[in-house]
């Protein structure tokens, strides 16, 4: 069963990779068009670029939480996720804001500060969405969950909000309708998508070998494993 | 119209794969779970004779009722001398033989030796002697009893009926000491006064219900210690003690209990060793000692399974006298459980029961001469011989005849011995007649005072174990093996009606979602996202199934599926999210789907492995009864209000809505007066009269009212302003939510009252549902049927049920039975285990209902022209195939991975409960569809006929 999830993280990533490229592909022969309808719009090399950074920065937090704190998500999760979306927030607001909707009418620094909005909205939602799927909220794993939320919340809603704010139609068609248009809106949808996903595999409950303690059931799977699965998600796409 | 199937073909297709199903399901369980085969009656002195003589010959048994003539007629045919009168049998529940005598040779734990110090002396002097004694799965209790005084091993299906406990009306050795008038004495586990009942002088049975208690199940077994050691009047003393055996459930092996417990039970083997054994007089006879475990456990204290530490029970014979003075020799012994029957048959000189597979324990009978060894070995292996002759050909048999052994009479055998070779039936037989021939040889050697005596002696004593040895594993073997054809036509035929089903259901999809015929039926037809979801958890399940710790923690994929279910819903609905009213209805409805389910999730921690994290019904517990008994209040008054509610809610005023409202208010008034009033312990279930009383009105008035209802509500529902099809909708509405309220408040009554907050919860579960399908999920038919099964599995789960038949409520299976009686309380128990998934199938009534009442209102009477025929299949077919099919793919899944499990070490603690629980799923879905398809179908019926009949007085007005 085991193998067969990780059989799950390798399919589904080979296959959103695949698709990312395909897109990718799309998107280059399409750029002309693009460019000409979307003034701000960068092109694949940007957008891969965006993904590169926001991947060394996961990298860098992880390095960070291994040598500098020297824990890891088994032995101190909700530390471990602290410091991962603190260091990775950042550098996603500093980004994404860049990138911002009609950047002649909404400074900068709004978008900053909306992204910060986003971000505890983002979270709430996402806590609702974990604690649906039995992630547990008892007093102990209660700081796993929020910060676990957090960290998702910093890879699917601030990109989305440091672009788009309040938009209901725009966040409508993306997400919802899964009709993005441009690179732009491609580099929010598919990381965020990629983290619920990889975190929905990451959630899969995995009974097995429970003498291990690195695989305590029901406590850490529900945050451990989606995490880590989750983070995958976000790295490889 | 060729490729389109009639409402009669589909009905009859799906009845004979019903049917189909049924057959292949119990060709398979009988197949599989093995039915030992068994001799019928008790043995008696024929026992002692020669098997080959004829049974009916000199004795008359008839004159020999009285038991003291009987018992003095067994010592004097079986030619043994019996040193010993009195008997102590201390069981101790899960005792690991390890803990006593160690493991392969080495001395036990340093924590387990010292915690029993005269134990472990006793064996250091030789005053006892240790046996592994290997056990039979299933590890439980009662079949391990069973084994124990009968000799032959049970099947599994013993452990199914664990729960109800009967009388064994096999041969075994408590009947027999019975009949020779030996006067018992049980204190312990009440096990077995209902294995036993009415032979006993005095009893002092506890219940081993509460697994936590492990101090007062053992003191209240130790208190009557010392009347009945001073006492004279009892042959036979059983102890049971349960408490470490409920030390490892709670605790596992290394326990910090467990060290305590050990004291405890080395404290009573000292008491009754000095005062039972050493205290007594030469002049009355001795007393045997034996100390047995029914069963090991497990590291974390679990049995059940056919691991080494969970078959390693202990068989320790204290005050044999026989000669060991070697610890090693004293402890490092290998038995089978089954031995101890026939060797305390001969010991205390009665005949061994008839289905005995054991053999006589090796070392138990050095105290005695030669010659009664002899006989010993000789009366197990015409036991024996007696049991294979019920399995062999009788051909086999040719040329034995009454005691030509002695004679040498034997025609066409010659006198010699012969290497046995062949197959495994000839090899048995002529090791027979090796025995017997030496065991005459040396009979005849001794009258003439041979000086060789010693070594045909011996010879002769090898040869018989040698026959014992290998006809026991023999008969044993036969028990457990497996009949190929049986197993394969089961699973075939299951395919079959697999087969069946899954091909049903393709027509109907391809006729329902491809409307104009005329178009080329092609599969461009695109799953939806949630369609495909569907599969794929139909797909994962029976993936899961496969794994052991799966199947014990199965309620997690359950949830997690569900709720992704549900998320999968609410991003269906924001996708057609624009900020217009009634759209608030579903979301809103999708959360509470969603916060239902967490609740429900955490209601109650189940599986098996897990079940010491906290949760609802944990926290609520401790937190007071007074909590518990709020929560059954208010879930009982919103029930009421919730069920009542779309009764109202169809707008009609009719006095026959009324008096319904009226009887379900009655009843939900006399569930609380019982909860209120009789329920007041938690576990105990008060056999007053007055509350089975009330609980008995309460059946009545439910039964009444639900049965009432479908039958009479569809002739008083003539509204001329609606269509025919917005009438029956209407009509099915108010039965199907009256059906819902009925079994909701049988279910408030029969649960543990802690659940009947999760009943309450998986209503709101019902009417959220109900209410995103009114409003327009648009999701097709199909889906929303398939989520109401799952719904049902997951709520099955939540309700505190796990794989293990350990979760069963047995408590409740007796509220409102006077007497005892075994079918009702088992179709009690089957309404508690399966309150969910039934609830669910119920509620598929008031969704036809409210599908039926939608569609009128939108298109009215599209339908007219269309046969009731078709009408019937177009809004029944989805409601009664979907749940046969997904019920009939898991079913024959789990056969499959059941078969390619048969070797699995869990095979009988996880595979085979499991099982039987998929089989009592099948059951359910049975009758769910069953009362469905019938009440929707009378309806229809009722209302055309009523139709018809105003059209003519109509025509003719």
């Amino acid at each position: 069963m085991r193998k067969l999830s990780i059989f799950y993280y390798v399919f589904f990533f080979r296959g959103n990779e695949r698709e990312e490229k395909g897109k990718v592909m799309k998107e280059v022969k399409k750029k002309e068009k693009l460019e000409t309808s979307i003034g701000d719009s960068r092109s694949a090399l940007g957008a891969l670029t965006v993904y590169l950074i926001t991947g060394l920065f996961l990298v860098v937090g992880f390095w960070v939480v291994g040598n500098k704190y020297s824990v890891d998500l088994i032995s101190d999760p909700s530390l471990t996720l602290r410091l991962l979306w603190s260091i990775e927030f950042p550098i996603v607001v500093i980004i994404y804001s860049l990138f911002r909707r009609n950047p002649e009418e909404c400074s900068y620094f709004r978008a900053v500060g909306r992204s910060i909005i986003g971000l505890i909205s983002g979270a709430l939602i996402n806590a609702l969405g974990a604690v649906s799927l039995s992630a547990p909220i008892g007093m102990q794993s209660l700081p796993k969950t929020i910060h676990w939320s957090f960290l998702m919340s910093v890879f699917t809603f601030v990109p989305a909000t440091a672009v788009f704010g309040a938009s209901w139609t725009d966040w409508h068609r993306v997400f919802a309708s899964l009709k993005p248009t441009g690179n732009i809106e491609y580099m929010i949808v598919i990381p965020a998508y990629g983290a619920i996903i990889g975190g929905w595999f990451g959630a899969w409950p995995m009974p097995l070998d429970w003498e291990r303690p690195w695989q305590t059931m029901s406590d850490d799977v529900a945050d451990g494993y989606w995490l880590t699965g989750s983070e995958l998600g976000h790295s490889l796409t | 119209m060729t490729t389109a199937m009639t409402c009669t073909r589909l009905t009859l297709f799906t009845v004979a794969g019903i049917f189909i199903q049924i057959i292949g399901l119990s060709i398979f369980v009988f197949g599989f779970f093995p039915v030992k085969p068994t001799l019928s009656g008790v043995s008696g002195s024929e026992s002692y004779r020669d098997p080959f003589c004829d049974p009916s010959s000199n004795l008359n048994e008839s004159e020999l009722h009285h038991p003291e003539k009987l018992r003095l007629l067994y010592q004097e045919l079986s030619g043994i001398s019996s040193k010993y009168d009195r008997l102590i049998l201390m069981v101790i529940d899960g005792l690991p033989a390890e803990f006593v005598l160690g493991k392969d040779g080495q001395p036990p734990w340093k924590v387990w030796k010292e915690s029993m110090p005269y134990t472990q002396s006793l064996l250091a002097n030789g005053d006892a002697i240790g046996y592994h004694a290997k056990a039979a799965p299933p590890t439980v209790t009662m079949p391990r009893l069973k084994a124990m005084v009968s000799g032959a091993i049970g099947g599994f299906l013993d452990v199914a009926f664990n729960f109800n406990t009967q009388a064994l009306l096999d041969d075994n050795l408590l009947g027999q000491f019975f009949r020779i008038g030996w006067k018992m004495v049980m204190l312990g586990d009440e096990t077995w006064l209902k294995l036993f009942p009415g032979l006993f002088m005095r009893h002092d049975g506890v219940s081993s219900f509460f697994v936590k208690d492990t101090v007062q199940v053992d003191r209240n077994v130790s208190r009557h210690l010392p009347n009945e050691l001073n006492s004279d009047d009892w042959n036979l003393l059983i102890l049971h003690y349960l408490g470490l055996d409920h030390v490892g459930h709670t605790g596992g092996r290394n326990s910090p209990l467990m060290a305590g417990k050990l004291k405890e039970m080395d404290d009573i083997v000292r008491t009754m060793h000095l005062k039972a054994m050493m205290d007594r007089s030469h002049d009355q006879g001795q007393t045997l000692l034996i100390v047995v475990s029914d069963h090991g456990m497990t590291e974390n204290g679990n049995h059940g399974g056919s691991s080494y530490e969970e078959t390693d029970s202990l068989m320790l014979f204290i005050g044999l006298s026989s000669n060991i003075s070697d610890y090693t020799a004293a402890t490092n012994n290998v038995a089978f459980q089954v031995d101890l029957a026939p060797t305390l048959a001969l010991l205390f000189g009665v005949p061994i029961p008839k289905n005995n597979v054991g053999v006589l324990v090796p070392g138990t009978l050095n105290s005695l001469r030669d010659y009664e060894q002899l006989r010993a070995l000789e009366l197990n292996s015409w036991q024996l011989l007696r049991l294979m002759q019920a399995q062999m050909p009788s051909s086999l048999f040719e040329g034995f005849s009454c005691n030509c052994f002695v004679d040498g009479t034997c025609e066409g055998l010659s006198l010699d011995i012969s290497e046995c070779s062949g197959d495994k039936e000839k090899q048995l037989i002529c090791l027979f007649r090796n025995a017997a021939v030496l065991h005459g040889i040396w009979k005849s050697k001794k009258l003439t005072e041979s000086s060789s005596a010693m070594e045909d002696f011996s010879r002769a004593l090898n040869a018989y174990n040698t026959f014992l040895k290998t006809a026991s594993e023999w008969l044993a073997s036969k028990t457990t093996e497996k009949p190929v054809l049986l197993l394969g036509v089961g699973v075939s035929a299951m395919l079959l009606s697999c087969f069946v089903y899954v091909t049903l259901f393709l027509s109907l999809f391809k006729e329902f979602y491809h409307e104009p015929k005329d178009r080329v039926c092609n599969l461009s037809y695109r799953l939806k996202l949630e369609e495909v979801f569907i599969f794929a958890l139909l797909l994962i399940l029976v993936i899961s199934m496969g794994s052991s710790s799966m199947v014990e923690e199965e309620h997690y994929i359950w949830h997690f599926m569900v709720s992704t279910l549900h998320l999968l819903l609410l991003f269906k609905t924001a996708k057609s999210f624009n900020f217009s009213k009634g759209m608030n209805y579903k979301i809103g409805s999708i959360f509470s789907l969603l916060i239902c389910g967490r609740l429900l999730r955490g209601w109650h921690q189940g599986g098996v492995n897990w079940t010491y994290l906290p949760d609802i019904s944990k926290w609520l517990e401790q937190a007071g009864s007074g909590y518990i008994k709020w929560i059954q209040l208010i879930s009982n008054f919103l029930v009421i209000f919730l069920g009542l509610f779309p009764l109202f809610r169809t707008g009609s005023k009719k006095k026959s809505v009324r008096i319904l409202a009226f009887g379900f208010s009655t009843c939900g008034f006399l569930v609380l007066l019982h909860a209120g009033i009789y329920q007041d312990d938690m576990f105990e279930v008060s056999n007053e009269y007055g509350a089975t009383v009330t609980v008995k009105v309460i059946y009545l008035l439910l039964s009444t009212c639900a049965i009432g209802a479908a039958v009479v509500l569809p002739w008083f529902m003539l509204n001329k302003e609606k269509s025919f099809l917005a009438e029956a909708g209407d009509c099915l509405y108010l039965i199907g939510s009256e059906y819902i309220l009925c079994w909701c408040l049988l279910q408030l009554l029969l649960q543990q009252p802690i659940n009947s907050g999760a009943i309450l919860l998986l209503l709101i579960q019902i009417l959220a549902i109900s209410c995103l399908s009114s409003n327009g999920l648009q999701v097709n038919e199909w889906v929303e049927i398939a989520a109401l099964y799952y719904m049902g599995m997951t709520g099955h789960f939540a309700l505190g049920n796990s794989n293990t038949l350990a979760t069963i409520d047995v408590a409740g299976a007796f509220i409102g039975i006077s007497s005892h009686s075994t079918i009702l309380s088992g179709i009690l128990m089957f309404m508690i285990t399966y309150a969910s998934p039934l609830l669910f199938l119920l509620c598929l009534v008031m969704y036809i209902g409210a599908k039926l009442r939608n569609h009128s209102h939108s298109t009215i009477s599209t339908h007219r022209e269309t046969s009731l025929g078709q009408i019937l299949k177009l809004k029944l077919g989805f409601p009664c195939l979907v749940p046969l099919c997904i019920n009939s793919i898991l079913l024959t899944a789990y056969t499959v991975v059941l078969l390619l499990m048969r070797n699995h070490l869990f095979v009988w603690s996880v595979f085979s409960p499991k099982y039987l629980y998929v089989c009592a799923t099948t059951l359910c879905t049975y009758i769910g569809v069953c009362i469905v398809a019938i009440t929707v179908t009378y309806t229809f019926f009722v209302t055309t006929f009523l139709r018809s009949n105003r059209t003519t007085r109509h025509n003719i007005s």
